[in-house]
């Protein structure tokens, strides 16, 4: 590629995407920005993949491999679409993956034997008696199994709308669909888990 | 503002309880919920679902995270530098090794063989050794169970004299 159109679409693209510019300088062979960008999406990378996975160590290996494979493509990378659009679907379809080739039998387990994968600051909390501490356990276990026992699709539109913030057009994109299906898949996902976890929702 | 249950569009009420809506949206939607009890009931459930989801929180990300992936990138680095060397060669050594090494085996066969009757020679020569030690030792064997025998004979006759 000529150097001008590659600085021509790093600043068309800056305008709309500063991610897509750092991905465009770690192209030109900047490690420098793939740390940026690694800083910037980690965490949300991550919690994205436990939440559908459900296990901690799976989801940073998982992870691991989202942001290899956004490196080992740098040299081939165009911003066509919103960087974390690229990035969230390579998430989803390793994760999705993972899940569909059964390595999640013994998480699934887990599921149904009380989450011995906890994570240390949800263990337990000081500021809670033992009471208050199991029935919050217990609430988060059941919020934990609704979201898993979502179809595929509703769960992963369900964990970007609500964790990652995302809106309609960018799950759309990520999921390949249309932005009315989004919202149909949203709300019939949402109706579903007000009905399961009817107990904590209605007054 | 048309009822959104009724109206085929009840994700506003979804949209409402993220805080997505737009001021003038949210205000008429506030209007609609104040004479709408199947809305309200709605609003009021997904907005209570929308709070008991905040309860999961994900656990903290591992402090060795990031050098662990430079590690691995290090590592694919490294591999794609051999290979990026040897690539030039890579139609060559399709092309040559496979003959060469098929002709190297053939090589190492053909000596191993030529190798191989010089030993068989050998062992045969030890194994002939070992037979007439053995066949000259039951000649031995037999002579002495032959006078041992005409000893006994021999004693046998001269008790009988006595």
């Amino acid at each position: 590629m000529e150097p001008g159109v590659n600085n021509d679409m790093g600043v068309a693209v800056a305008a709309l995407d500063y991610d897509a510019e750092l991905m465009l300088r770690v192209k030109d062979g900047d490690g420098a920005s793939f740390g940026l960008l690694l800083e910037r999406h980690r965490s949300s990378v991550i919690h994205f993949i436990y939440r559908l996975v459900q296990e901690e160590a799976v989801a940073e290996e998982l992870a691991q491999e989202v942001f290899l494979r956004v490196y080992r493509s740098r040299e081939s990378y165009e911003p066509t679409a919103k960087f974390t659009t690229w990035l969230f679907r390579i998430a989803t379809h390793l994760a999705l993956n993972w899940l569909r080739d059964g390595k999640h039998q013994r998480g699934q387990e887990s599921l149904d034997h009380g989450f011995p994968e906890l994570p240390a600051r949800q263990v337990a909390d000081r500021r809670r008696s033992v009471e208050q501490e199991m029935v919050y356990q217990d609430k988060l276990r059941e919020i934990r199994h609704a979201v898993a026992s979502l179809p595929e699709k509703q769960r992963v539109a369900v964990l970007m709308h609500k964790y990652e913030e995302m809106d309609y057009a960018q799950i759309a994109k990520v999921l390949g669909c249309s932005e009315s299906a989004v919202k149909s898949l949203l709300f019939r996902a949402y109706e579903t888990l007000r009905a399961r976890l009817a107990h904590m929702v209605r007054a | 503002m048309n009822c959104p249950m009724e109206s085929r569009n009840p994700e506003t009420l979804v949209s409402y309880a993220a805080g997505e809506l737009d001021l003038e949206t949210a205000q008429a939607l506030e209007q609609h919920l104040a004479s709408c009890s199947h809305c309200r009931a709605v609003a009021a459930e997904q907005a209570a679902l929308w709070k008991a989801l905040d309860k999961w929180q994900a656990p903290s990300v591992s402090l060795d995270f990031d050098r662990r992936l430079y590690r691995r990138m290090e590592e694919e680095a490294r591999r794609s530098f051999w290979q990026r060397m040897a690539h030039p060669f890579r139609p060559m050594l399709l092309r040559q090794f496979v003959p060469l090494t098929v002709s190297a085996g053939l090589l190492l066969m053909v000596g191993l063989i030529l190798e191989h009757p010089h030993k068989v020679a050998t062992a045969s020569h030890r194994a002939e050794a070992v037979r007439a030690e053995q066949v000259e030792r039951t000649l031995d064997d037999l002579e002495l169970l032959q006078q041992f025998s005409a000893a006994q004979t021999a004693s046998a006759d001269h008790a009988d004299a006595m």
